[in-house]
């Protein structure tokens, strides 16, 4: 029972999101069905799928532990893919130039000047 | 709310994608002119720190002083919410079901994590955990006892409500003893996010 005992009341567990991602996802689905992407049921039919998928291969070595917002991104990349609004192709070269780029990739240069001034009148 | 505070280097290669994936979705539907950020930031924060189970207990509340409230709850949980302006996504088809001397009820989603968001905000970690979802429906009496502290009476009969997108469950709890003459307001503060969920009490009068 090592999961419900994490997840009791007071422990980590107690709040909706772990990381900041995991709201990051959850706004993105919410902010793509109200510009009408999809139907919000499209969108919780998937989400079953993923978490079944990963309940029936439960028993597999290697298997990635329990992610909730996880299976909610498979969920949103299934249904932008089933619109048409986005390709495995398009999101794995994105993410794969998001890895690529340093978190602070603009801020290795000395800025020696006011970035900008607003003149005395 | 400790996520938007934590500082921890991202533990492995795959979280490190994951988080890389999100960002990608979204430059990609920024791009495409489906969302901005600006709208993004605004859900986030919404759902975030307005959206949340104090809502719940203003309806709770209501119920327990305005018995003719009360009933248009039980008969529609969603229009009676409306009434007081709470609603939006995941708050269609609502069902209160009220808790009595006689019968206890907790709410579960058994296939994804379907939840009264209008009124209860998001759901805790602990609500989508698979071991929560199994274990409550095949003995739900023990995981109230073990998990939550939570004893329900042997006389008391304990009901266990599956939520799904077509119709999203929540608990009416029994109006705590001692508080005859109380305002909704004073009441609204004993209304606790998991009595609603049923796995807990509302707080005690003091």
């Amino acid at each position: 029972m090592q999961d419900l005992v994490y997840g009791l009341p007071g422990g980590d567990g107690d709040v909706p999101f772990r990381e900041p991602w995991e709201l990051r996802a959850f706004a993105l689905a919410v902010a793509a069905y109200h510009s009408g992407q999809y139907e919000w049921s499209e969108f919780q039919l998937s989400l079953i799928e993923s978490i079944k998928q990963w309940e029936a291969d439960g028993a597999r070595a290697g298997q990635e532990p329990w992610s909730y917002y996880e299976h909610w991104l498979t969920a949103l990349e299934t249904v932008l893919a089933g619109s048409g609004l986005l390709s495995e192709a398009d999101l794995d070269d994105r993410t794969r130039s998001v890895l690529a780029t340093p978190k602070s990739a603009n801020h290795h240069e000395p800025h020696r000047e006011p970035v900008a001034i607003d003149p005395a009148r | 709310m400790s996520a938007s505070h934590s500082t921890a280097p991202v533990a492995s290669d795959h979280q490190a994608e994951v988080v890389a994936r999100v960002k990608a979705i979204e430059s990609i539907m920024i791009e495409k002119g489906l969302m901005t950020t600006e709208a993004v930031d605004r859900l986030a924060e919404i759902y975030e720190n307005e959206v949340g189970p104090q809502l719940g207990a203003k309806v709770v509340a209501r119920a327990w002083t305005d018995p003719v409230f009360k009933a248009r709850l039980l008969e529609n949980a969603s229009t009676a919410c409306a009434e007081m302006g709470i609603g939006g996504l995941q708050g269609e088809d609502m069902v209160a079901v009220e808790d009595t001397d006689d019968l206890h009820h907790v709410i579960v989603c058994t296939l994804c994590s379907c939840y009264p968001w209008p009124v209860l905000g998001l759901p805790p970690n602990w609500y989508k955990q698979p071991a929560y979802r199994s274990r409550m429906v095949r003995e739900p009496r023990k995981v109230l006892r073990e998990e939550f502290g939570y004893a329900v009476a042997d006389d008391v009969e304990v009901r266990v409500w599956d939520s799904s997108s077509e119709l999203r469950y929540w608990v009416l709890p029994q109006r705590p003893e001692g508080t005859d003459g109380w305002s909704a307001e004073q009441l609204e503060a004993l209304v606790t996010r998991d009595s609603m969920i049923g796995v807990g009490a509302p707080k005690a009068a003091q």
